[in-house]
């Protein structure tokens, strides 16, 4: 019986395997949800520059400046993610910006404000402020997983 | 390599990309991060001084401009946002006009409004669109000389200028 692998090996690989996927299918996943959002707020800077006025943090000029840079760092860090370049790093990050989303989220609960949380397409209907705590939550957890996940020869994570 | 070293490693490649798209983003976005801190629009700066000459245009304007005509008392500033929004802050002595009740405010505004008077119209900024409807509307009534703030009230109020109501 030789050549023939262990009806026990056999199943470590597919379970490997189908590890190797979830995963690839996870990073791929995060990265377009990122590129979508960094896009969508790319093409329109003030209307953004508004979402983020509207969460009563920043003074005037900053909220500009945060708008003109944040979807910049979203939609590289999803190209990352979907290409597998420096994986780890892009999910580090996503997992920094989701965190602090989810307190300025909750910030917005806690100071009573009712405001469109502007994490994808601006103006028109208003998401609230826990449902989007809930969806970044999850993309949190993906980017976790990402980072924690050991390096595989052949989707080449760093 | 020891997990030192690679956290450290992955910290740099962290930092690195954040920089990189952050330039990349203030690169794209520099005229109208310039225009927005000196305080003017894009559009203000083909835009005529203010006249007396009648422009039947909407002709945006910046805050150092706006600012101008209200030390000067020149202008009769108008708030186009919701009446709710209105009494908790608006910049000093504005009429609250909001959109949704041009009709039903029309006759008072004309009453207190002189058809060549300089009007400043302004919300809540960032794109809003009220004051642009607003102005339009008012130019169909005849007024002829109409700004629109595009900071708005925002940015008026960062700007530590005169506010009335609790906000």
């Amino acid at each position: 019986m030789e050549g023939r692998r262990s009806p026990h090996r056999r199943s470590g690989i597919m379970k490997m395997k189908t590890k190797q996927h979830i995963l690839l299918a996870l990073r791929i996943g995060l990265g377009v949800v990122f590129v979508y959002a960094g896009i969508l707020k790319i093409t329109e800077p003030v209307a953004f520059a508004g979402s983020v006025a509207a969460y009563n943090i920043l003074p005037y000029y900053l909220n500009y400046l945060v708008a003109a840079t944040i979807p910049w760092v979203e939609a590289a860090c999803g190209l990352l993610l979907i290409v597998g370049y420096r994986v780890k790093a892009a999910a580090g990050i996503v997992a920094g910006m989701n965190v602090l989303f989810i307190v300025l989220l909750a910030s917005t609960i806690m100071r009573g404000l009712d405001i469109d949380c502007g994490c994808f397409r601006q103006g028109g209907g208003k998401t609230p402020a826990w449902v989007a705590i809930l969806r970044d939550i999850l993309f949190l957890s993906v980017a976790l997983i990402l980072i924690s996940a050991r390096k595989e020869r052949r989707f080449s994570y760093r | 390599m020891t997990k030192k070293e690679h956290s450290k490693r992955l910290f740099l490649e962290m930092t690195v990309i954040v920089l990189i798209a952050a330039v990349v983003g203030i690169i794209w976005n520099h005229r109208l991060l310039l225009d927005v801190y000196t305080g003017n629009p894009a559009e203000a700066k083909s835009a005529p001084a203010v006249s007396r000459e009648p422009v039947h245009t909407l002709v945006p304007a910046g805050l150092e401009q706006v600012k101008d005509l209200f030390a000067r008392n020149e202008a009769v500033f108008v708030d186009a946002r919701e009446a709710s929004v209105f009494s908790k802050g608006h910049i000093k002595g504005a009429f609250s006009y909001p959109i949704g009740e041009f009709d039903a405010k029309l006759a008072e505004f004309r009453g207190r409004v002189a058809k060549d008077a300089i009007l400043v119209i302004y919300c809540n900024g960032f794109g809003c669109q009220d004051s642009k409807l607003l102005g339009e509307k008012l130019v169909e009534q005849g007024y002829n000389q109409i700004l629109l703030f595009e900071g708005g009230f925002p940015e008026w109020k960062d700007a530590g200028l005169p506010t009335e109501g609790p906000g």
